[in-house]
């Protein structure tokens, strides 16, 4: 092996690893909010009883899902560039709408998963059909869906970095960039690789503490 | 189909037909090492399973799009070889969706009774002839349906490598689309391309399964 490992060159750039990394997280947490909001959406309208609503929200899925996130970010930014949205965007929706198809999946299968009774019995306290899903069914069926939706986020964390392919100045791109300056080819992907893995592990084992959060609450509804 | 499309309709094809290469070989070699790391994980070899942890916790936690890079630019760096974009990408494929069958298997393996490796063990069978004849059969025919998913995630993924320069169909359309500059039909022809395999991957997944899974 001739190769000396040289880590010297990734200290001297850590100013564009963490403007990159801090990019990742921007992207990744406005991409993720959209997609749930997409998810939540549709999820809820496949779970209806409208036949109308249950097609359309299968079609979004299916077609969404079925497409490369990289053809979702070329869409954005290649075939609707009259639109001239900054590649941030670009990347924000295609990312959102490509999350937000398996979000959907995730979100019915919670809301198929409480019982029908407790929506029944909201409706018959006097809840509008609005509040019963709101205040009983959404409650329990996100909380038994949190693992799942952490492993899309997750998920969307390691996509975010084909945003790079669309000049998005995140973490992979910077890495190219130092790469492309100091040949440190291996080192500066195996720093950025533990980041992402990082962050993964960070976001992830946070979500999953959001189930315990609700317990809590949980308890205090049931002593008030 | 837009006049665009089919004047470069051969080209395109021939895209298609490297994407579906490289997803086959892909797929097979990452179920075979796939489902090797998930046996060292399952009967926890010493040394063997400690490296396969850290190998899963470390793809599982690293963008497809880096493991690529890796794979084209790091190693070959790293040991002094000179890489040809198709085969980094493979390379890459492989390892990248080995990692995630393997956490998946362990669901598979989990149906396996321990009472059925148990009587394998005291029919006389050996520990090797257990896991092909018993645990394995009844455990890959379980995971049909996740391992499917995982195919299909890869064959989408396949797109990334038109990053690193491999004129699979991705990149073979933004070339027509560099030439014709007509976006619209060009990229749309490729999404309905991938839409169309996908459905067709998970059309064979559910019915493998249907024919092949297991009833307790």
């Amino acid at each position: 092996m001739s190769y000396k490992l040289d880590w010297a060159p990734i200290w001297n750039n850590r100013d564009l690893i963490i403007e990159g990394f801090v990019t990742t997280v921007e992207l990744s947490a406005l991409g993720l909010v959209l997609a749930l909001a997409i998810g939540v959406i549709v999820g809820t309208a496949g779970s209806t009883n409208s036949r109308i609503l249950r097609s359309g929200s299968a079609a979004y899925v299916e077609l969404m899902r079925n497409t490369p996130l990289l053809v979702h970010m070329y869409i954005w930014y290649v075939a609707l560039a009259f639109l001239q949205l900054p590649p941030f965007m670009c990347a924000v929706f295609g990312l959102a709408l490509y999350s937000g198809a398996y979000v959907a999946e995730i979100v019915r299968s919670g809301i198929g998963a409480v019982p029908q009774g407790q929506r029944l019995v909201a409706l018959a306290t006097g809840l509008t059909s609005a509040q019963a899903l709101l205040l009983v069914v959404y409650p329990q069926a996100l909380r038994m869906v949190t693992p799942s939706l952490a492993s899309i986020c997750s998920q969307l964390i390691k996509d975010s970095s084909l945003a790079s392919v669309i000049t998005v100045a995140e973490l992979t791109y910077q890495a190219t960039a130092i790469e492309g300056q100091t040949f440190r080819t291996f080192e500066v992907y195996i720093t950025i690789s533990l980041l992402y893995l990082l962050l993964v592990t960070i976001v992830t084992y946070g979500l999953l503490l959001v189930p315990g959060a609700r317990d809590d609450l949980e308890q205090r509804v049931s002593d008030a | 189909m837009p006049e665009v499309i089919l004047k470069n309709l051969p080209f395109l094809l021939m895209g298609l037909r490297l994407t579906a290469e490289i997803a086959f070989v892909s797929i097979i070699g990452g179920t075979v090492l796939g489902v090797l790391v998930g046996v060292v994980r399952y009967f926890r070899v010493p040394v063997l399973a400690q490296v396969a942890d850290i190998y899963i916790i470390f793809v599982r936690g690293t963008p497809l799009l880096v493991v690529l890079f890796i794979c084209y630019f790091g190693f070959p760096t790293l040991l002094g070889y000179q890489a040809r974009a198709y085969y980094a990408a493979v390379l890459g494929f492989i390892l990248f969706i080995a990692a995630y069958l393997a956490e998946d298997i362990r669901a598979g393996l989990r149906t396996v009774r321990p009472g059925l490796v148990q009587a394998a063990l005291a029919t006389g069978l050996a520990r090797a002839q257990v896991i092909r004849l018993v645990v394995l059969p009844i455990a890959l025919r379980n995971v049909i349906p996740t391992f499917f998913n995982q195919y299909v995630r890869l064959f989408k993924f396949t797109s990334v490598a038109s990053v690193i320069g491999v004129n699979e169909l991705t990149g073979s359309a933004m070339l027509v689309n560099g030439r014709e500059f007509a976006p619209i039909p060009i990229i749309g022809f490729i999404a309905l391309t991938y839409l169309v395999c996908c459905f067709v991957i998970s059309m064979v997944g559910r019915l493998l399964y249907s024919r092949l899974a297991v009833r307790a």
